[in-house]
């Protein structure tokens, strides 16, 4: 049999992403030095952000003219015999390995990045995939292996990701031709050749160096303000060394919600929390419930009311991060225009506790105030009265404690907290899952409601099965069908099972 | 205009006599058409002849120069039915389609065609949409071909095979008097290539000598008793003169070598993947020089006997390579053989799998199979082992599904949104769809949709539920079904039948999904078609009188426009007018414009949008109502929460759909919109700077109150 053999290219990208731009590089690439080249690919919905393949032969023309005979190429990518395999994502190289392409003959070139499948980004909780495990499987399959952050190097050249892919297989020096002709293609395409060419080099040198980066956290040097030093001094010494890190940051974020003594009340919580830890040999467990109830409480003691979101809009950090989110250039004039559906509820969230009561028994008076809240709001906080109009609301921050919404929340940290101190001498783990139902209650609006809707079926439904050995698997299964989906659907049905498991 | 423009590349059909074409299948195949002389092509787009249509319409002016006609038509049956122009001229005419889905609306005509029998050449190229990729039912063209009695070609997929197919097939329908269809696979209509070209014909008889000297034969219609006619004469004549054809001008190729008593019979559209399988196996080199005998059918109807049978006369068992079912092939082969009293043993659907597309791999192990039992020892194994099956179960749980979705800001997402948030509050509706971009509403994250019965049949698809109930029902259509065929399908016989439910017509000014096409109904000024006709005088002027044009974009309006549809007590039909541009085309129309603009010194402001790290708490319920690929989700920044937050990537086009959606759902106040100003103007600048100046003291007065509480290190 004849050795020579065509170079087989895999390009598995996702639509649109410029999978077709790159195979119709290789192609005129390697046209241009002398080689056969046949590309092949399925457009149609695929395109539409679906994930697709792209795949190219080439073929030594002189070979061909010495065998008198031009090769038969073929159109489909066959397990085992890639020689390249280029994915524009990591999933997408996950998906190639799957699919038989990537072996020890394959040099698999891959973005270390993500652009998440709507599986991953629709749950109510975390859904993404670990792209760990795909990395491992690549080194350990293919034969030369090839990644980094493609994406991220497309933004600093201010170019596309193919052109830093095209860059990668030349660095590569997989393929039989010169870095030069590999930039002479770029500049024969004659389309945003100067970025191109930025974006190739950059890629051809960290494929040509490509060695495994490592990642050192930097030391920051701490020193607190004069009111906040008391209140550090006092959780290094009330608290074990293994917490500190979370309840630091818990104490921050009570802090910045609203005052030293709301960060004192935090640690005030903490330490009861703490006690009933150490009676109930909470170290053994390394402190779990301590740790864990360090961040769910912060959270629970920070909550989103109409005030805490004015302060956060308007505070200069935000002007400056949102700028670069939105990428805007120096000289550009950004301004900033925020979607806010207040409703009549976060009104009376904001009045003073008996008043904020009154209104929202008041079904009259409510509705006729609730013709003002029907519409959604669009605050342009980069304008005067905009900005004045959220400062002025931030500005009620000292007034928070006598709001309708703070005693509310008081009065569910307490019950909350309650639950917790009598599950712990029980059944230490329930007592952590109890802490963790915090993880349900979230956002605004209808979203709020619906986690504390979740949040009371689970607490009621508690109370039927606490008294067991492992009423803390039990919660955490209730907890898992809570954020399953949005109707409470999967909830109910789990309610109901174990609700037919005790009659039974 | 369409999604890509083949402008430059259409330069290449030009290409004179000698010289060297390299390009795409589907352009080779353009080329072809002109070399051969061709008077009138037809067709209709879709995946994965859309390019084709495309490549056809941005050479209307050489075309015109050859005094070729090209024509988009309203659907395949049009299409189908313009070769009717070679029932009685020698005029050549070809039509395309995607199939089987376009032969199907197709084949009321193509009877027709195939009855009357052709004097011109008449060739149907169709793009067969199997295998991977593929966004339709799993079924073969062939049968159409069988029942029809026409002549099935199925070239090898190599640019120099299917040009040449394009010009046997019209030589085979003259000789034969039988339309020839050309069956062209995904991949091939997309294969890059070259061939060497012909000069382009300029037909000798014209279409205006046809109508200036009509010439009529009553023997051609199919009307009693010519029809019965016709039926003798496709067996008697037609069919006879086309088996001496293919036979006397080689159309089916023997390759390979001439050794062993096993051989095999492939599609041609088969040929080089079986040979790469062939290479693997030891068999075969990559020149595709083997010694095993292969009778490769670049015609795969009819069957030529007498070849079938001197080639099985010495063998043992044949394998035939067909891709999809049923076999038609292989039963053809089986029947030849058992009349010839040959014991060649057919071996096919026993190794190769009865579904599903025919890759290297498929091939590779029927080979395996085929050889060691009819022929051991010849096969070698030698390809790099992957995964183990082990390590590729857990891998696959981790690879995620990429359905396909609305692009970045797509004008359809919203109207979906708002279904989503009205069936939330009224409770589920039965969703009739159609085809189209906008089908993509039964896919996460909308999940909406029950039926789809076929392009411009999504109200038909609901037909049945015209009774009294306390809930209607809704059917979408494009406007790319909707002049296909659903103004009279779906349209008129809802207000004939007196259907009392929804209809939502997505009007975004292209037949989108296959490729951006302008229709009847586009906005967009086209100086080779009539536009700009809305559809809503259409189905006015049909006699629907409850009819709402709505602005994609306004998700409110959208949602109270479906309320009051779902609701009103006005009897009849109740269609909601979806409007608003599509984005691909929109963008593709306005970026370069504005750039320039930018680069001009031109005030601009880009609208994009963001949301807030610090105020997003990782719910994700805009995600769920939105699904727009910007839409994206990054760790949290925030150390004490674990749900990753939602943020807006750089893809943003500004379309305002999230900012509506946040109102519209009251979901949160995350969101923001940004509006960049490029080269501001002195205004601009003076009102940001005094803005600036009072933002900047209030904002500096609270950094140093909230310094007080600084924690060091501002970690």
């Amino acid at each position: 049999m004849n050795p020579v053999r065509p170079i087989t290219i895999a390009i598995t990208a996702m639509g649109g992403q410029g999978g077709g731009v790159l195979a119709g590089w290789i192609i005129a690439l390697a046209e241009a030095e002398g080689y056969i080249a046949q590309s092949t690919s399925v457009p149609g919905v695929a395109q539409r952000t679906g994930a697709t393949i792209y795949y190219v032969e080439l073929f030594a023309k002189v070979s061909a003219q010495k065998a008198g005979q031009d090769p038969v190429l073929t159109l489909t990518p066959i397990p085992g015999d890639v020689d390249i395999v280029i994915a524009s994502e990591m999933m997408e190289a996950g998906r190639a390995l799957l699919r038989g392409f990537v072996t020890a003959k394959t040099t698999l070139i891959a973005s270390d990045h993500r652009v998440f499948a709507i599986s991953e980004k629709e749950p109510m909780g975390d859904g993404r995939q670990n792209p760990e495990h795909v990395r491992k499987l690549a080194r350990a399959t293919a034969g030369q292996f090839i990644s980094f952050d493609m994406e991220q190097t497309a933004n600093d050249a201010h170019s596309i990701i193919s052109s830093v892919l095209f860059g990668a297989l030349a660095g590569s020096g997989k393929l039989p031709f010169p870095r030069k002709a590999f930039e002479n293609t770029i500049k024969a395409s004659n389309k945003a050749v100067e970025a191109n060419l930025r974006g190739f080099g950059m890629g051809f040198d960290k494929a040509a160096s490509y060695d495994v980066p490592s990642q050192k956290p930097q030391e920051v040097k701490i020193t607190p303000a004069p009111l906040i030093a008391p209140l550090l001094q006092r959780l290094h010494d009330e608290f074990p060394k293994a917490v500190h890190d979370t309840l630091v940051h818990g104490l921050k974020r009570c802090v910045d919600f609203q005052d030293v003594r709301y960060g004192a009340l935090y640690l005030d919580r903490m330490a009861a929390i703490h006690e009933l830890d150490q009676v109930n040999n909470g170290k053994d467990k390394k402190w779990h419930l301590t740790r864990d109830l360090g961040r769910y409480l912060a959270l629970k003691m920070s909550f989103e009311d109409t005030i805490r979101v004015a302060d956060l809009k308007t505070r200069s950090s935000r002007l400056a991060r949102l700028r670069n989110d939105v990428a805007a250039k120096k000289d550009q004039i950004v301004s900033v225009t925020e979607f806010m559906h207040p409703r009549i509820e976060e009104l009376c969230d904001v009045l003073p506790a008996p008043l904020g009561r009154y209104l929202s028994r008041h079904e009259k008076l409510k509705a006729g105030l609730g013709q003002f809240f029907k519409k959604g709001r669009r605050v342009e906080t980069t304008s005067l009265r905009g900005f004045l109009f959220l400062s002025v609301l931030a500005a009620l921050k000292p007034l928070r404690r006598l709001s309708l919404r703070y005693s509310i929340e008081t009065g569910r940290i307490e019950s909350w907290l309650n639950a917790i101190t009598n599950a712990a001498p029980v059944n230490y783990a329930l007592a952590c899952e109890i802490a963790g139902l915090q993880r349900l209650i979230k956002g605004y609006g209808d979203t709020h409601e619906r986690g504390l809707r979740n949040y009371t079926t689970i607490m009621a439904a508690l109370e039927t099965f606490q008294a067991k050995p492992d009423a803390h698997k039990y919660l955490k299964k209730l907890k898992d069908a809570a954020l399953l989906d949005e109707d409470g659907l999967a909830l109910q049905k789990a309610v109901q099972h174990l609700q037919k498991r005790r009659t039974s | 205009m369409a999604e890509r423009s083949f402008d430059a590349e259409v330069q290449k059909l030009k290409v004179g006599a000698g010289e060297t074409f390299h390009g795409e299948g589907i352009l080779a195949v353009t080329k072809a058409l002109l070399q051969a002389g061709v008077s009138y092509v037809g067709g209709y787009q879709g995946a994965p002849i859309s390019h084709l249509m495309d490549v056809l319409s941005d050479a209307e002016p050489i075309l015109n120069d050859l005094g070729v006609h090209f024509e988009t038509s309203a659907n395949e049956a049009a299409a189908a039915a313009m070769l009717a122009a070679s029932v009685n001229y020698p005029l050549r005419g070809a039509v395309t389609w995607k199939s089987t889905v376009g032969t199907n609306v197709a084949s009321d005509a193509l009877a027709s065609v195939a009855s009357s029998g052709v004097m011109g050449g008449a060739l149907i190229i169709v793009g067969e949409d199997y295998g991977e990729g593929s966004s339709i039912m799993q079924e073969r063209s062939h049968p159409f071909a069988m029942k029809s009695q026409i002549w099935l070609l199925d070239p090898r997929p190599n640019l120099t095979s299917i040009t040449q197919a394009v010009e046997n097939g019209f030589a085979l329908s003259e000789a034969s008097h039988t339309p020839v269809m050309l069956e062209l696979r995904i991949r091939a209509c997309h294969v890059s290539g070259s061939f060497v070209a012909k000069d382009n014909v300029r037909p000798v008889f014209t279409l205006a000598d046809a109508m200036e000297n009509p010439v009529r034969d009553y023997g051609r219609v199919v009307l009693p008793p010519s029809n019965f006619v016709h039926e003798v004469e496709k067996i008697e004549n037609r069919w006879p003169a086309a088996v001496s054809f293919i036979k006397k001008h080689k159309l089916n190729e023997f390759l390979g070598g001439h050794g062993g008593d096993v051989g095999i019979i492939v599609q041609g559209g088969l040929y080089n993947t079986l040979m790469r399988a062939m290479e693997l196996a030891g068999l075969a080199d990559v020149f595709g020089r083997t010694e095993i005998p292969i009778y490769c059918l670049n015609v795969t109807y009819p069957m030529i006997p007498d070849e079938v049978r001197g080639f099985c006369a010495d063998k043992r068992a044949v394998l035939m390579v067909e891709e999809g079912q049923p076999e038609y092939i292989e039963q053809a082969l089986n029947t030849i053989l058992c009349q010839a009293d040959l014991a060649t043993k057919v071996v096919g659907k026993e190794v190769l799998p009865r579904a599903g597309e025919y890759t290297g791999q498929v091939l590779l192990d029927g080979l395996r199979q085929f050889f060691t039992a009819h022929a051991p020892g010849q096969v070698t194994t030698n390809t790099n082992a992957a995964l183990s099956s082990k390590d590729q179960k857990k891998l696959a749980k981790t690879v995620p599904l990429r359905p396909v979705g609305f692009c970045t800001g797509c004008p359809e997402r919203p109207v979906f949104t708002a279904m989503k948030l009205v069936q939330k509050e009224l409770g589920d509706f039965h969703v009739s769809c159609d085809i189209g971009c906008h089908l993509f509403s039964i896919l996460p994250p909308f999940n909406i949709g029950n039926t789809t019965m076929g392009y411009g049949l999504g109200w038909s698809g609901a037909s049945a539920f015209n009774t009294k109930a306390t809930k209607r029902t809704i059917s979408i259509m494009g406007d790319g079904g909707f002049w296909h065929n659903g103004l009279t399908s779906g349209v008129g016989n809802a207000v004939f039948n007196k259907n009392d439910n929804i209809l939502v017509i997505i009007d975004n000014g292209y037949s989108a999904a296959t490729g951006g096409q302008d229709l009847l109904s586009s906005r967009a000024n086209n100086e080779t078609r009539v536009t700009g006709q809305p559809i809503e005088r259409a189905v006015r002027g049909l006699g629907v009188s409850w009819v709402r044009p709505v602005n994609t974009y306004d998700l409110g309006k959208m949602k109270a426009t479906l309320k009051e549809a779902l609701s009103t007590d006005e009897k009849g039909p109740k269609i909601i007018i979806a409007q608003s541009e599509c984005m691909l085309n929109r963008q593709r129309r306005e970026k370069p414009l504005q750039n320039a603009a930018i680069k001009n010194g031109e005030r601009i402001v880009r609208t994009r949008f963001g949301v807030d790290p610090d105020t997003c708490t990782g719910d994700h319920a805009c995600i769920r109502l939105s699904g727009c690929p910007s839409l994206t989700i990054v760790d949290n920044p925030d150390p004490l929460r674990e749900d990753p937050i939602t943020r807006v990537n750089n893809d943003c086009v500004g379309c305002g759909v999230c900012g509506e959606i946040a109102h519209a759902a009251i979901l949160c106040p995350s969101f923001y919109s940004a509006q960049l100003i490029e080269n501001p103007s002195l205004w601009d600048r003076l009102r940001a700077g005094i803005r600036g100046a009072v933002i900047g003291f209030l904002q500096r007065r609270a950094d140093k109150a909230r310094a007080k509480y600084s924690f060091g290190g501002e970690a």
